[in-house]
């Protein structure tokens, strides 16, 4: 049986249409496109390239495989950078995340809720530096924390918090997680505006309340909006930089260093680029396998929901 | 009810802790600095002349014009950028126009490390380094990826009828851009503008990288060397430096913080 010939055009696939803005559709991308790959992905590649020579930033880089990789894990320093990226990594994950949740959920739905997080993201706006300037004040061997903790009568005075590892890596985690709640708690407060009310009411009519609530219902909900705060938390802990520099400067000696510190004191302190470029690489192999495989999981676990 | 509003008020009451050291310590002249206890508070006079010399002697003065600079001419430009971008894809339906946007969206997930040591031998190569221009150029290329990302989130909420309105009147692309897109996104775009002109007031890396002397030098990266050389004798001078810096980026964040959290849930989530 054959189609009347209109309806069998009809079903024939058109040919798209030249777009008639093409012209302009270019020209109107070009500008960020350049940009993004004469000052992001060319010098992404010449320090891909680096990474296998031996450079000190005047002549020519000179050839030598993989030894630069093979001295960096050979180092004891890196491996402890890698440690406490690590620390770093778990350390947001957990504080920074949690608690800006927790600040979400229990303001969420009060009167004045913006007063009640106002406090949790004046940090948010201060630089990684200052941060450090405060935090580094307030950690100082005898200095205000542990004259606090004499007064309350309360153990850990005697701690040197900046001088020993990785107890100093863990305040500064500390620090940072004070600078950080905010920003995830305001998030994780917009995720909980876009939460549609009927499930919640149906659920509390059914007896449901509190933590019983908050976990068969809001949190599976908010898994979205979970994954991006905790997909840009992993991202940005790898990346950490500001607030060491701004309280230890990676030490004493290369104790508190992440690789983030390691890559830059190796490029621009020991002048050993090619070094410097082989742990800016790994670093970036860990950044985008972690993204990777965090995403996938995420979107796995969504799928069999 | 009660309950939240305790643990909420008790943990807020914590996180000032920090703010008030800072603002007692600051307060405290460095040669009266040890008469003091750590936790009191000093006072008003000596926290003007601590942020006067820090402003002075700590060199912040010399940075701050070029740091304000950087903060409001790069993010204005990578919004431009990112938003020309969004509309090329949504509302002139670049051909392969997710492949362009993945392009310069995915330049964020690399770590800065990754480029920072080409930029400095390139930009010491082309005369670029320590050049108030130099900063604006990188400043405006890492705001740009964000700027696309969230504007073309905006865009694909815009009914394309709007665009077809449009040409059918007439305009052209250049001014349908300039005078409907442009002006239909402004919660957007000043979400973008504050948050990146935070990021960038308050960047030490690319400052420490790419720049030398302290007229060109961002404020961070001043306040940072201002830690190092008076740390000991003079405390309360650099925390009287990073209060000063500081002060800028949160009374434009607080301020703005509602249009802020508008302009990005409009645009994502």
């Amino acid at each position: 049986m054959s189609l009347p010939a209109a309806r069998q055009a009809e079903l024939v696939p058109q040919r798209k249409p030249k777009n008639q803005f093409w012209l302009s559709s270019i020209g109107f991308v070009a500008p960020g496109v350049l940009l993004v790959a004469v000052v992001l992905y060319l010098p992404f590649l010449w320090t891909t390239y680096i990474s296998f020579t031996e450079y000190n930033g005047l002549g020519d880089p000179e050839f030598i495989g993989i030894e630069n990789f093979r001295d960096m894990f050979a180092d004891p320093a890196f491996l402890n950078s890698v440690l406490n990226t690590l620390y770093w990594v778990i350390g947001t994950i957990a504080l920074p995340v949690g608690l800006g949740l927790l600040i979400a959920v229990l303001s969420h739905g009060l009167p004045n809720a913006t007063l009640f997080r106002l406090p949790f993201l004046i940090p948010y706006a201060l630089s990684g530096v200052a941060v450090g300037v405060i935090w580094s004040f307030v950690l100082q061997t005898n200095g205000a924390l542990s004259q606090a903790l004499v007064f309350l009568h309360l153990p850990g005075s005697e701690l040197r918090w900046l001088l020993d590892a990785p107890l100093n890596t863990f305040v500064m985690i500390g620090a940072s997680t004070w600078q950080g709640a905010g920003v995830n708690a305001l998030l994780f407060g917009i995720g909980l505006q876009s939460i549609p009310k009927e499930p919640l009411e149906a659920a509390r009519v059914d007896g449901a309340s509190g933590f019983t609530l908050f976990r068969t219902m809001t949190w599976p909900m908010l898994a979205p909006l979970t994954t991006v705060v905790v997909g840009l938390s992993i991202v940005g802990s790898l990346k950490t930089f500001d607030i060491i520099w701004g309280m230890t400067k990676g030490g004493p000696g290369r104790v508190s260093e992440t690789l983030a510190l390691t890559m830059y004191k190796e490029t621009f302190i020991n002048n050993a680029y090619g070094l410097g470029a082989a742990v800016a690489l790994f670093l970036t192999v860990v950044t985008v396998l972690a993204s990777i495989l965090y995403l996938r999981r995420q979107l796995a676990d969504s799928r069999s929901i | 009810m009660l309950a939240r509003k305790i643990v909420l008020a008790v943990l807020g009451l914590l996180w000032l802790v920090p703010v008030y050291l800072l603002l007692a310590n600051a307060s405290k002249l460095p040669a009266e600095f040890g008469t003091y206890g750590l936790w009191e508070p000093g006072n008003l006079g000596a926290l003007f002349t601590n942020m006067a010399d820090a402003w002075d002697r700590g060199r912040l003065s010399q940075g701050i014009v070029s740091t304000a600079v950087y903060a409001i001419v790069s993010p204005i430009i990578a919004v431009i950028i990112g938003a020309a971008a969004g509309f090329a894809i949504v509302a002139l339906r670049l051909r392969n126009g997710f492949f362009w946007f993945v392009v310069i969206f995915a330049s964020t997930i690399f770590p800065l490390q990754m480029i920072l040591m080409p930029l400095f031998v390139g930009y010491a190569q082309t005369g670029l380094f320590n050049t108030r221009v130099g900063m604006i150029l990188v400043y405006t290329v890492i705001a740009t990826p964000f700027s696309a990302f969230v504007m073309r989130n905006f865009f694909t909420g815009i009914a394309h009828q709007v665009f077809e309105a449009a040409v059918m009147d007439g305009a052209s692309t250049w001014r349908i851009f300039w005078r409907i897109y442009l002006p239909m996104s402004t919660s957007a775009l000043i979400a973008i503008f504050i948050l990146q002109a935070t990021f960038i007031w308050n960047d030490l890396l690319l400052g420490l990288t790419l720049t030398q002397s302290s007229e060109i030098r961002p404020v961070i990266t001043a306040l940072s060397a201002l830690q190092s050389t008076y740390g000991g004798s003079a405390m309360s001078t650099v925390l009287a430096g990073g209060l000063l810096v500081s002060l800028p980026t949160v009374i434009l964040f607080l301020a703005t913080q509602r249009a802020f959290t508008r302009g990005l849930s409009l645009g994502q989530f």
